[in-house]
């Protein structure tokens, strides 16, 4: 093929010209060109390599069908965009694209010896092939393969674009802009509906674009659409899926078509609710099938005519016509008129049309009717074609005009239905399952003509040992759907996944139809009989960026902070993620790492005072008459007894009888309760509480409101807690007679009003006080200075475990797994023996639940006290047993105790609650160890430091 | 001894200016969260009309659910508990900062990530929504004028990007 610039015509701009590389090679082109009209208007015919068998390939079509045309796009550095059509690639100054999957070269690309061997890769031969050795599956075959096969290179940067997102809704949604989606847009545009018209192109029109003769209309239509206040035009955007009740994803390009890199984002994600839909998707040509038509130079006939109507390039100086269809001749005959010359039109039909007989004729075209093509010479390009009758005609393009597929991918999305149409060969929409419909092409509506419906053209040749292409992506071939259907495969679905035909980045958009009717001859069966397989989004390829929106960098998901984090990172604060929130987790000083922060923090709280920021605790408010009935139904200890001012530590259990949460809450009011939960678990025990009231208790007078976020919450935990505190509340006693462990009073503090707790998850005497979120840093920063005296030390997560794990104070989620009963974590005491109910009770009395032997929760005491036993850590009873060796339970907390001088565990062992001094096995890399069982209250186990 | 405290908000006070678009903190308010089974039971205990429809506004209270509803006040306004009446009001003042989004654009910011039709959201709206991820109240002031209630620990986030989506 020698595609050169016609001297006239087209849309493109020819004052503004460009210039732009291809492979490292610089060429020009005109501002409206695409990258493939560009190089074809240059005399390029080789874009790329096949995925298979890396046979060369040229440009197939004009649009987003395009299968084998793809190129890598280098913006710049994290701007590298594979697989892109050249077909949709705009031309800019400096535009820098390569082809892909070749080495070293596209001209010389040693993967083509897979073109030679072809006969040895049938369909499923990896699958026959790479089965054994399983060794090799991961380390050889996968990558070797992998290398091989393919399409372009991955990016390896991160993307440096931002990337827009919204929301959008509108009456009627029209999706394409061709002249069927345009007079759609022109009907409605007189109404009140809110319009939106959207088009995958640069520009309007869709194959009005190639047709001048509709130019002047399209202008009047176009400044018509413009100027209507209810209709909203987006071009360059795709409407890539089509979801339940008119939801469609669609994606705008903003900014790849430009030459500078803008500031903006790159592209925009719009989610569309629609109460209408209308499709204006088009039709897409179809390829014929026979030997040699993959030639880099053989494209559809439809396409030559884009190039030269609308871009002003001729794809070849003598181009020849193989037809099956109408639409072909009137295409030659519109390249005729534009200048382009014309070797022969060949047709499989015996019939034509004496109209079209007559132009060629009139245009003095050689015309071989009840012909076909058979093989085409050229390897990089089209030099002649072989035609049937052992003719040769000498051509440097082949153009194929196989008949015309609705579009019908978005209407499939949708679930709507399709009927065959035995005229046009092709399934069309039939039943809608939204409020949707199709209007031109993509609803089989077309004045293309008429033609034959075939699955390949008739050749002489052995069928084996020819190479006619039917998904030219992924390289299958006619021969390899039949042998699916001679190897058993009768489901188009089951041939699709043998094959892959039409599974490819272009989704079968040119192959599905020719593989349907070429599996149907092969079975001997009408098409409808053999199915057709789902088409799935997006409709096209679409970037990650895209698809994200907004959910990239600081906003890919909150970090939700409290009002003292900004303190702690102020002071050095070392963080970790709980949930979404973020924590300190340790405050190291000079240069300490963390093991010496923790144990420094650790030993203030004991000894004299530490601050911790306890914020996140998950806190809900249960208000209303039947509050303490309510509390008394969800928890497994009783409630109601409890006096207003006093605490409870309370255990959730869900139906099967497994601890799900628990927190210490507080009576406010006999009707007013003061829930805490842990900080994973404040939004699952809500909702869980809600369930419950909304669905089992709906009579219950009880409302429960999430407080979470209204308090600030600052934990004082020490022997000097209270002295730091007593000057800066008013009217509050804090005595231990006034104010003993387990109650809760209000007042206010430094002028707040607070509700203060005391309460401790140390061990130590302690108060957390809560006060309104927006005071809680400078409350926070008063206590700093007032404990300073005392030597008060921020604490971090870190060191509360610690503290906690002193006591043997659980943590939910870390100690148990979801399996853990009461009685298995030691709680017996939190169970009210005597109330008849409480959610979970039930599961308490299952054999399974009550059987010995269960895991329990218990201390471990390592026998080398400067051993920290790794948490997560299995234990067996015998060290000596052969492996697989039996594991009678795991270690879920572990710590150096820098109070106690040693190292202590919490464990789940089975039966463990019955092995007090017992002596268990605990491997680790590089050494058994051995710990001692024991109760799991490590330090003050009377509790003396707590009652002062 | 008393002392006073300041204040820490969780995002800028100084109003966020784009084209077409503001984005400012409002002013600290007292909020409550009122719960009954009737709005009659809630009339009876505030001694005020309160909205019956779901998405309703009546002055600075908004029904936000069949039991629900929302009632923001001065902040120095005094507030009845309840006690012993079918009824819960909470005191929810700090759980929530309000922004507030006016000006031309103010609807197709929100819609950046809030899928609600706000073409159909009319004047003195409220409703309980979501932002991507994030949950939040919508009360429609005015056409360009929007109160967006958001949870303080998202509302660093939600400020982000909102003003990342009004530069847009």
């Amino acid at each position: 093929m020698s595609g050169y610039r016609l001297e006239s015509g087209g849309r493109i701009d020819r004052s503004q010209r460009v210039e732009f590389r291809f492979d490292r090679k610089t060429y020009q082109g005109f501002i409206g060109d695409t990258l493939a009209s560009a190089l074809l208007a240059n005399s390029v015919t080789l874009f790329g390599r096949s995925f298979k068998y890396h046979r060369p390939r040229g440009v197939m079509a004009a649009g987003s069908e395009e299968p084998n045309a793809l190129v890598s796009v280098d913006r710049g550095p994290g701007r590298f965009t594979p697989n892109l059509r050249a077909t949709g690639v705009e031309i800019y100054d400096g535009l820098n694209a390569f082809s892909q999957n070749r080495w070293p070269s596209l001209k010389t690309d040693f993967g083509a010896i897979n073109d030679r061997l072809g006969m040895f890769l049938p369909a499923g031969f990896y699958n026959k092939t790479f089965m054994w050795p399983r060794s090799f599956w991961d380390r050889v075959y996968e990558p070797a393969i992998r290398k091989m096969a393919g399409l372009g290179d991955a990016p390896t940067q991160e993307d440096p674009d931002t990337y827009a997102a919204t929301y959008a809704h509108c009456d009627l949604l029209i999706v394409g802009a061709g002249p069927a989606g345009i007079d759609a847009a022109l009907e409605a545009m007189g109404t009140n509906k809110r319009i939106v018209l959207i088009d995958e192109q640069d520009e309007l029109g869709g194959g009005a674009l190639a047709d001048p003769a509709l130019w002047p209309w399209l202008e009047r239509s176009l400044r018509a659409l413009v100027e209507a206040p209810n209709v909203t035009i987006l071009i360059r955007t795709t409407a890539f899926g089509y979801y339940h009740d008119n939801f469609i994803g669609v994606v705008q390009r903003l900014t790849d078509h430009l030459p500078e890199i803008a500031h903006g984002p790159r592209e925009k994600l719009w989610r569309i609710r629609a109460g209408e839909v209308i499709l204006a998707q088009g039709a897409i040509e179809r390829p014929l099938v026979f030997d040699g038509n993959d030639t880099p130079g053989v494209m559809l006939s439809s396409a030559a005519k884009v190039f030269a109507n609308r871009y002003g390039v001729a794809v070849g100086k003598s181009v020849a016509l193989m037809a099956a269809h109408d639409s072909g001749w009137h295409d030659v005959f519109a390249l005729a008129k534009a200048g382009v010359g014309i070797a022969a039109i060949v047709d499989v039909r015996s019939n034509v049309d004496t109209v079209l007989l007559v132009e060629a004729e009139r245009l003095g075209i050689n015309v071989h009717i009840y012909h076909s093509v058979i093989g085409v010479n050229g390897r990089h390009c089209v030099k002649a074609i072989k035609i049937t009758g052992d003719k040769t005609i000498a051509c440097d393009a082949l153009l194929m005009a196989g008949g015309w597929t609705p579009s019908v991918h978005l209407w499939s999305h949708s679930k709507g239905s399709l009927k065959w149409r035995d005229d046009l060969g092709a399934y069309v929409p039939d039943q809608p399952n939204e409020n949707v419909g199709c209007v031109g092409a993509c609803s089989g509506n077309w004045d293309f003509g008429k033609g034959a419906i075939i699955d390949a053209l008739p050749t002489p040749k052995d069928q084996s040992r020819i190479k006619a292409f039917v998904d030219f992506q992924n390289d299958v071939t006619a021969k390899d759907i039949k042998l699916a259907v001679r190897e058993g495969f009768r489901s188009i679905e089951h041939i699709k996944r043998y094959t892959t035909n039409g599974m490819a980045t272009d989704q079968g958009k040119t192959s599905n139809l020719n593989g349907l009717q070429i599996a149907s001859a092969a079975l001997a069966k009408p098409v409808p009989d053999i199915g057709l397989t789902s088409f799935r989004p997006p409709y096209t390829p679409q970037t990650f960026g895209a698809l994200a929106g907004h959910a990239k960098g600081a906003l890919f998901q909150p970090t939700r902070t409290t009002n003292i984090d900004g303190w702690a990172q102020e002071n050095g604060a070392v963080f970790e993620l709980v949930a979404q929130w973020r924590r300190a987790r340790y405050f190291p000083r000079n240069g300490e790492d963390m093991h010496a922060a923790v144990n420094r923090e650790c030993v203030a709280v004991r000894s004299s005072l530490g601050i911790f920021d306890a914020s996140t605790l998950g806190k809900i408010e249960v208000v209303g008459p039947d509050a303490a009935e309510f509390l008394n139904r969800m928890y497994t200890n009783p409630w109601k007894a409890l006096e207003p001012g006093r605490c409870r530590y309370g255990l959730l259990l869900k139906e099967d009888g497994f601890i799900t949460d628990d927190g210490v809450s507080a009576r406010l009011a006999p009707d007013r309760f003061h829930l805490t939960t842990t900080t994973g678990g404040a939004a699952r025990v809500l909702n869980m509480m809600e369930d419950y009231l909304q669905t089992e208790w709906p009579d219950l007078n009880v409302w429960l409101t999430s407080t979470t976020e209204h308090y600030a919450v600052i934990a004082l935990q020490g022997p000097n807690a209270r002295k730091v505190l007593e000057p800066l509340v008013e009217g509050l006693d804090l005595s231990a007679e006034a104010f003993p462990h387990m109650a809760i009073r209000e007042g206010t503090i430094c002028g707040i009003p607070a509700r203060l707790f005391r309460v401790s998850f140390t061990g130590e005497l302690g108060f957390e006080i809560n006060v309104p979120t927006a005071y809680g840093r400078a409350l926070w920063q008063r206590l700093m200075a007032e404990g300073a005296h005392y030597d008060i030390t921020p604490y971090g997560t870190e060191a509360m475990h610690v503290l906690r794990a002193e006591k043997g104070f659980i943590i939910v989620g870390q100690d148990t797994d979801g399996t853990v009963t009461p009685f298995d974590a030691g709680l017996d005491w939190a169970v009210g023996k005597k109330k008849l109910d409480f959610v979970g009770k039930r599961s308490l009395a299952r054999p399974d639940i009550v059987a010995a032997g269960r895991k329990q929760l218990v201390g471990l005491l390592p026998d080398d006290p400067n051993v920290v036993l790794e948490e997560g850590a299995q234990i067996v009873a015998d060290p000596n047993q052969p492996i697989p060796m039996t594991m009678i339970g795991h270690v879920t907390s572990s710590y150096w105790s820098e109070t106690l001088g040693r190292s202590i565990a919490l464990a789940l062992v089975a039966g463990g609650q019955g092995m007090m001094g017992d002596t268990l096995h605990i491997p680790m890399p590089g050494k058994t160890h051995r710990a001692k069982v024991s109760g799991m209250l490590f330090y003050d186990p009377e509790g003396a430091r707590l009652h002062v | 001894m008393s002392d006073v405290l300041t204040r820490h908000e969780p995002i800028p006070t100084t109003p966020f200016v784009a084209a077409g678009v503001t984005i400012s903190l409002a002013a600290p308010m007292n909020r409550y969260s009122v719960r009954a089974h009737s709005a009659q039971a809630v009339e009876t205990v505030l001694n005020l009309k309160v909205p019956k429809k779901i998405g309703a506004t009546e002055g600075s209270i908004a029904c936000l659910g069949p039991d629900e509803w929302l009632f923001r006040a001065e902040a120095s306004a005094a507030m009845p508990t309840g006690a012993g009446l079918p009824v819960a009001i909470t005191d929810i003042s700090e759980r929530s900062i309000c922004m507030i989004v006016e000006g031309p654009r103010a609807s197709e910011v929100l819609m950046s990530g809030c899928p609600l039709d706000l073409d159909q959201f009319a004047v003195g709206r409220a409703t309980r929504t979501i932002y991507e991820t994030v949950e939040i109240i919508i009360i429609r002031d005015a056409e360009n004028r929007f109160q967006v209630e958001v949870w303080r620990s998202f509302s660093a986030w939600l400020w982000t990007a909102l003003t990342t989506a009004a530069n847009h």
